[in-house]
């Protein structure tokens, strides 16, 4: 799918080094139109809804945030967010966010996520959720195992 | 074979326009020599425009402060500037507040010096040097925090609290510098040589190289000392509240009032960890309160592991039990934190509802 000169410049940013170490691609070579419209295809498909996941994982996010860095347990859950000081822009250059990590855990099923207050804006504003292999992606299967059992 | 011909074409017609854009952007924005008069005449710099203001000022020596080195990431390094330089930039304005943008507070990496312009410093910033400093020592307290020595070329003179800026080198992918704060955690009257403590930031540029890249005999720019984060000369208690590598400056306050045999106040230092494998420096601090009968040292876990037969919970409850049966109620009080932003801003509001309202941070940025 063809890019647009904004979506370059984000694709060039999410580059090892630009804005994190490792990048926001991990080791996908697709462009990340289709990266979107891929994931898109699949949250439609499980039938998720990015603002209903990404007020979930803001939801978590702040109540983790009580453990003051150690990790605690919340109904069927046990969350863990740890800060680092400082912001991370956005790739899209459209916000700047606090380095808040959450780890997510579901103790009925045992799967866990993590994800960083930059990753909810990223889902929610722009539906990506960083290429295949980068430390930080949201695969769409393992969302729904976590947050909808 | 037109398959090859048209990229080298293109390729060609790239580098050319590219040559033609610097040449042209070296004629049209020749801004000449500029002056900077900063504090009303207290410094006058000549300098040639047409970099950013934080460049400009670094490359006379006038270090302010930046975690992200001059990328627009941090919102650190902001500068009062009393001419007229624009109206802010999108990059600018998430990170000021209505009253910083009602004083032309400015992000002195997004500006450019294009003609004469008058500013105001903190007078401490004159004060701040760039060091070249050898690793002599790495090693692992914890299985995600890191100490780090470094010997400097020249001496630095800091007060115990503050912190230095590591201008992290490309490696790897990483293809620019890249500056972080870290408090110092040793004492100033070690006058050439400072420690560090960095933990590992999942993803971080400058705590992954910190961990992964660099060895004994690497050298690194420091740049510092920067902060506003120091004991405050006073005969209260101290309250001291820190988690994980929050430890740094803690450590560096407390051993220099030991040091410099300020032993009247009592110290309450909490220190709040996860398990066992998360705690570091223990018996350093034991040692201590053996020698200081003032100094008293909390170190609470949350999820004991083992025979933990210290305090249990998180720090803020610890620190809430000890204000209001051990800590005495009758002397004035003052907190000092350092850990996650979470921690602090918890930290804060607890100390202030019991009455501590002088309470003291580093925020970086």
């Amino acid at each position: 799918m063809k890019m647009s000169p904004e979506m370059i410049k984000a694709q060039e940013n999410m580059k090892p080094g630009v804005i994190t170490a490792d990048g926001f691609l991990g080791n996908d070579d697709r462009n990340i139109v289709d990266i979107i419209a891929e994931d898109e295809r699949e949250f439609a498909k499980l039938g998720m809804d990015f603002d209903e996941i990404s007020n979930m994982m803001s939801e978590f996010l702040n109540i983790g945030e009580k453990g003051l860095g150690e990790p605690i347990k919340y109904k069927d859950f046990e969350i863990f967010v740890y800060e680092a000081r400082g912001f991370i822009p956005c790739p899209f250059e459209d916000g700047i966010f606090r380095k808040k990590v959450a780890t997510v855990k579901n103790l009925k099923n045992g799967e866990k996520i993590m994800y960083s207050e930059l990753s909810i804006h990223l889902l929610k504003k722009h539906h990506f959720l960083q290429g295949k292999g980068s430390k930080f992606r949201l695969e769409p299967k393992i969302l729904k195992k976590v947050f909808l059992g | 074979m037109d398959i090859l011909v048209a990229p080298l074409i293109v390729g060609l017609i790239s580098a050319v326009l590219s040559a033609l854009i610097v040449v042209v952007d070296s004629i049209v924005n020749n801004y000449g020599e500029v002056e900077i008069d900063i504090n009303s005449g207290k410094k006058k710099l000549k300098v040639q425009g047409g970099r950013p203001l934080l460049f400009t000022l670094a490359s006379e020596n006038i270090f302010i402060p930046s975690a992200c080195g001059g990328r627009g990431s941090c919102g650190a390094c902001k500068v009062k500037v009393l001419s007229d330089v624009g109206e802010y930039l999108p990059t600018e304005l998430p990170y000021m507040s209505k009253e910083e943008i009602a004083q032309n507070i400015r992000l002195s990496c997004q500006i450019k010096v294009k003609k004469n312009l008058k500013i105001e410093l903190p007078e401490e910033l004159f004060n701040v040097k760039k060091f070249k400093g050898t690793v002599i020592s790495l090693e692992n307290v914890t299985h995600d925090i890191k100490e780090v020595k470094l010997k400097l070329s020249e001496e630095i003179n800091f007060k115990a609290g503050q912190y230095v800026q590591l201008v992290i080198p490309p490696y790897d992918k990483i293809k620019q510098p890249t500056q972080r704060a870290y408090s110092i955690a040793s004492t100033p009257s070690k006058k050439d040589e400072i420690e560090l403590l960095i933990r590992l930031v999942p993803g971080g540029i400058a705590t992954t190289y910190v961990h992964n890249y660099l060895k004994e005999g690497d050298v690194l720019e420091v740049i510092g000392p920067f902060g506003e984060f120091y004991m405050r000369d006073t005969k209260k208690d101290m309250i001291c509240v820190a988690g994980g590598s929050g430890m740094a400056p803690i450590k560096s306050i407390i051993f220099d009032m030991y040091e410099r045999n300020i032993l009247d106040r009592n110290v309450w230092y909490f220190f709040g960890a996860r398990t066992e494998k998360d705690l570091f420096y223990v018996e350093l601090f034991r040692k201590l309160e053996k020698v200081w009968d003032k100094f008293h040292f909390i170190p609470a876990l949350s999820e004991p592991q083992k025979d933990w037969d210290g305090e249990v919970g998180l720090i803020t409850d610890v620190m809430v039990k000890y204000l209001e049966t051990m800590v005495g109620k009758e002397t004035e009080k003052e907190g000092y934190l350092c850990g996650s932003p979470g921690m602090i801003n918890a930290c804060e509001t607890l100390l202030k509802k019991h009455g501590i309202n002088e309470v003291y941070y580093d925020k970086f940025a």
